[in-house]
């Protein structure tokens, strides 16, 4: 089953510029967004471990801020000891008459007047005094909603206190000053120490604003909340004065009230640190969005991502871009295979470029400009091969040879020389049966011979005297075998030399002989025939051309040397160049030809052929 | 495929690490806690759990006289606060061999602290070091020893300004003139020598025309008290004043006054409680009484002990709870300053 779906997911099935693109998204888009996200992820977690670490600490500072406060305002109710004439007003229980009542009460609440609120702190705005169903209250702002007669029953001296402080939020007595000023009460029993009895109970109304000072040296960034609440939630103090006596209702849900912890809400993501104070038996809590933290670090995430898509951009495209380059030659490269497979040779890949892909073309181009010159130079050799073979036959039994035999005939017959006639007639017949029968490139000897033989003979007849010819075979007549030989490659050559003969002298002696010599350049025994005449020879200028006119060009025009050159190319394109003619001329005296074949039985005929067509091609290639 | 498994778990264990975190705790990931860096948390707890086992002995000089009682009353509402235990014991007359006794005893209960008024220093010291040395804190009041015995002394008042102070409120009344007599309680008591030696310094600094005829010893004992008044009211004819210097002397001096006839003429001030002096002050056989809260002595002598056994020593400057702000010079702690009951006064107290 893995197999089947790696195949249809197999990477290898994907086009180049594909692959390309997934390379490079594995190895560069991948990882670096993940490296980018990782690092983010880590930095931010930093910052809010470190917020988280530190938060807390300067929370106890304002808790013990706060705490000191809250001491020196604990303290205020004992300056009320400070004068005898209100400790002796606090002790009295009985009062003979009501004005001694109201005296009581005027000096009390001038002297609360006095001490609290034109001295002591500027945060006092009120302060009440409940002892022995006297109440005694001197305030800065008018207030409401407080029923004193309930406020003994709650809060009157049977309240065992003792001297510990307690804080009485808005909400717990329903104490509300003009304009709803936050404040708490500061709630003392007072002690007569000397008698040990209770004398009363004192409320101090203290503004909160010391907590918000506090607050605001600690934290003055708009995005963060302070508040200060009770253990049960309610909160104290609020940085934003709504939520002044309201109730955080996590508080029970908070995982810890000393230290810090992230808070997750619909309204997002915050930092939290609470400190709670054992002596007050308050949590302060410090509460801001993570955004706020991470403000600049976002930024910098965000500009990271822009730069990054960006980049991104800009390299697909690059990517792209090259990917294009290399794809698109290749795609052209494609075509022209397919123009070269339908035969189309003129085709060339136009690439530029140096890389690879440059390379890649002009391998191309070369090869198929060699593909095109092959085949136009075997398509040559073919047919120069037909063509030499086609003359060679034409030459055999010219139309000239025929006239002039014929005509020989003719004067035999009119001279009434009857055996003569029928001799010639005999030859002439002979001489054509070979022709006819002659499809292959090899003969015997023996018929090369004869045919010579026949040719010689009939031209005797011709010119009688003036020829004179012998033939001479010199063969080791032990080979039981018939030697072959490539076909015409003597008649040329005698028409040669009877030619020329002719035309200088009165009569020419031609003689050829048939043996094995010992070749130096094949290094074996080779089979030779030399037509050895007396005519005029060659000159050694001329010799020279010649020789090089039959080496140099084997298809050359048809001219006076034809005949040699296209026997010599003949025996070269079937034995190789060991093999061929050979000229020895001296001028006046004569010139013998040697003809240089391998011994050639019939088992090696065929194989000669072909040997012969792969020397062809490949001695043209050799020569290019 | 395998590629694409690999990939696939890949971004998984991604995703799951990031959010892996977050997801605990639902909606709260703690990212740091205070731990118990807060010194106060770990010191404060045990101790509260131990005051429980505190056994605290308070030795007066004598029961059964109401300022012993009051002291005895100021005590028992320390422990009953501190949750500590109280043995407030003493012999039934300011007797220094019973109450070498007393505290004999309260050693081999085992008490963790003993709280002594001591009757005399001398007599009383080798039980108090003999408490000390197996470990038992020892803490006098009201009356001092010798500072090898004891850890602090919780003095009512400065020495200086009481003895002072007693003569001033004499002096005032009987116009800076005239032969008085002091009556005191053991002759050999510290403290109360060493505030008549401040009473002394102070007649003879500021008032050449007062003088001094007798020092007489009452043992505490108020019958003895009324009877070396009487005697003296007989023997010195130009008597002025009597100063009482222990809280049983003023009134048997007032009513010795008040027996003899001679009210107004032969004026009574010191140290009583202001209960037991109201009648003479209503009536003028006494002018002034000086004292303190017995009751608050008591209070803070057990406070004190209290605090001192959970390591925390007396500092000047201190706030004790239901006291107010304590002094302390070396090895004594003073209280507070001496209350002056008058005829219209002496009805706020009730002590």
């Amino acid at each position: 089953m893995i197999s089947r779906l790696t195949d249809k997911l197999a990477f290898g099935r994907l086009r180049l510029s594909t692959k390309l693109m997934v390379t490079y998204t594995l190895l560069t888009i991948i990882p670096m967004s993940l490296l980018g996200y990782f690092s983010y992820w880590q930095y931010t977690k930093s910052i809010e471990e470190q917020i988280g670490e530190y938060m807390p600490r300067f929370l106890v500072q304002a808790d013990a801020n706060i705490k000191k406060h809250m001491d020196e305002l604990s303290t205020l109710p004992e300056m009320l000891f400070n004068s005898e004439a209100m400790v002796a007003i606090l002790r009295r229980d009985v009062y003979q008459s009501r004005a001694d009542l109201n005296r009581d009460q005027f000096e009390m609440n001038s002297f609360l007047n006095r001490t609290y609120l034109n001295g002591a702190s500027p945060d006092v705005i009120g302060v009440f005094l409940l002892s022995k169903n006297r109440v005694f209250e001197s305030t800065r702002l008018s207030y409401s909603g407080i029923d004193w007669g309930q406020a003994f029953t709650d809060y009157g001296q049977d309240l065992e206190l003792r001297s510990s402080v307690k804080l009485l939020l808005p909400g717990d007595i329903g104490l509300r000053f003009v304009d709803n000023v936050p404040y708490v009460l500061i709630m003392k029993q007072i002690e007569d120490v000397d008698n040990r009895k209770n004398l009363g109970m004192m409320f101090i109304a203290v503004r909160l604003n010391f907590i918000r000072n506090v607050m605001h040296n600690l934290e003055n960034s708009n995005q963060a909340d302070m508040w200060l609440m009770t253990r049960k939630g309610q909160i104290i103090f609020h940085t934003n004065p709504q939520r002044i006596g309201a109730f955080d209702p996590n508080i029970d849900r908070y995982p810890l009230l000393d230290g810090s912890f992230r808070e997750k809400s619909e309204t997002g993501t915050r930092l939290v640190s609470v400190r709670k104070s054992d002596e007050l038996d308050w949590v302060l809590v410090h509460s801001v969005p993570l955004e706020a933290l991470t403000a600049r670090t976002d930024f910098v995430k965000q500009v990271t991502i822009l730069v990054f898509i960006g980049l991104v951009l800009l390299s697909i495209f690059m990517y792209a871009l090259f990917s294009i380059r290399v794809t698109r030659p290749l795609n052209k490269l494609n075509q022209l295979m397919k123009h070269v497979e339908m035969g189309k040779f003129n085709v060339d890949l136009k690439v530029q470029s140096k890389d690879e892909i440059g390379t890649l073309a002009g391998s191309f181009n070369s090869m198929v400009t060699t593909i095109r010159e092959l085949i136009e130079q075997n398509y040559h050799i073919e047919i120069r091969q037909k063509e030499a073979e086609l003359y060679a036959l034409q030459s055999q039994i010219n139309p000239h040879f025929m006239y002039n035999t014929l005509e020989t005939i003719s004067m035999a017959v009119e001279e009434d020389e009857k055996e003569t006639v029928v001799e010639m007639v005999t030859l002439l017949g002979r001489m054509l049966r070979f022709s006819v029968n002659n499809k292959s490139k090899f003969v015997t000897i023996d018929q090369e011979v004869q045919h010579v033989h026949d040719y010689l003979t009939i031209q005797k007849f011709r010119f009688e005297d003036r020829l004179s010819f012998d033939i001479a075979e010199s063969l080791p007549s032990s080979s039981e075998e018939a030697l072959y030989t490539p076909n015409f490659i003597l008649q040329p050559i005698v028409e040669n030399a009877i030619k020329y003969g002719l035309e200088a002298r009165k009569g020419v002696d031609v003689r050829i002989t048939v043996s094995e010599e010992f070749g130096a350049k094949s290094g074996r025994q080779d089979l030779v025939f030399r037509i050895r005449d007396n005519g005029p020879g060659i000159a050694a200028g001329r010799l020279e051309q010649l020789e090089r006119a039959i080496r140099e060009d084997a298809w050359a025009g048809k001219d006076s040397g034809f005949g040699l050159s296209n026997v010599n190319a003949r025996i070269v394109l079937l034995h190789g160049h060991d093999y061929g003619i050979q000229l020895h001329s001296i001028e006046g005296i004569g010139t013998e030809i040697a003809v240089r074949i391998p011994i050639t039985r019939a088992v090696d005929v065929e194989r000669i052929e072909k040997e012969a067509k792969y020397r062809a091609t490949h001695s043209n290639l050799n020569r290019r | 495929m395998r590629f694409g498994v690999m990939m696939l778990l890949f971004f998984s264990m991604l995703f799951v690490s990031a959010c892996g975190l977050a997801v605990q705790h639902d909606n709260y990931e703690i990212i740091y806690a205070m731990g118990n860096d807060d010194p106060e948390a770990p010191a404060g707890q045990p101790a509260e759990d131990g005051t429980d086992k505190f056994t605290i002995g308070v030795v007066p000089k004598l029961v059964e006289i109401p300022y012993f009682n009051l002291v005895e009353e100021g005590a028992r509402e320390a422990a009953e606060h501190l949750g500590a235990e109280l043995i407030y014991k003493g012999p039934p007359i300011a007797d220094t061999a019973q109450q070498i006794n007393i505290i004999q005893e309260l050693i081999e209960e085992g008490v963790d602290a003993i709280a002594v008024s001591a009757n005399e220093p001398d007599k009383l010291l080798p039980t108090l070091l003999k408490a000390r040395s197996q470990g038992i804190k020892v803490i006098t009041w009201d009356s001092d020893t010798y500072r090898e015995g004891r850890d602090f002394f919780v003095n009512m008042v400065d020495d200086e300004k009481l003895g002072r102070h007693l003569l001033d409120t004499l002096a005032w009344n009987t116009g800076e003139k005239g032969e008085f007599a002091i009556l005191t309680g053991q002759s050999k008591a510290a403290t109360l020598n060493e505030w008549i030696k401040w009473m002394k310094v102070q007649q003879e600094e500021y008032y050449p025309a007062m003088k001094l005829v007798e020092i007489a010893a009452t043992d505490d004992d108020p019958q003895k008290a009324y009877e070396a008044a009487k005697r003296m009211l007989a023997q010195y004819p130009n008597l002025a004043g009597m100063i009482g210097n222990s809280s049983v002397g003023p009134p048997a001096a007032a009513q010795a006054v008040k027996d003899a006839g001679r009210t107004g003429q032969v004026k009574v001030v010191g140290l009583s409680l202001p209960n037991l002096m109201a009648p003479y002050l209503a009536d003028g056989s006494a002018q002034v009484a000086t004292l303190w809260s017995p009751k608050k002595l008591g209070y803070l002598t057990v406070v004190l002990a209290v605090q001192m056994l959970e390591g925390n020593p007396p500092q000047d400057g201190m706030t004790v709870a239901n006291v107010g702000i304590i002094r302390v010079n070396g090895d004594v702690v003073v209280m507070g300053d001496p209350v002056d009951f008058t005829e219209e006064n002496v009805n706020q107290y009730d002590f």
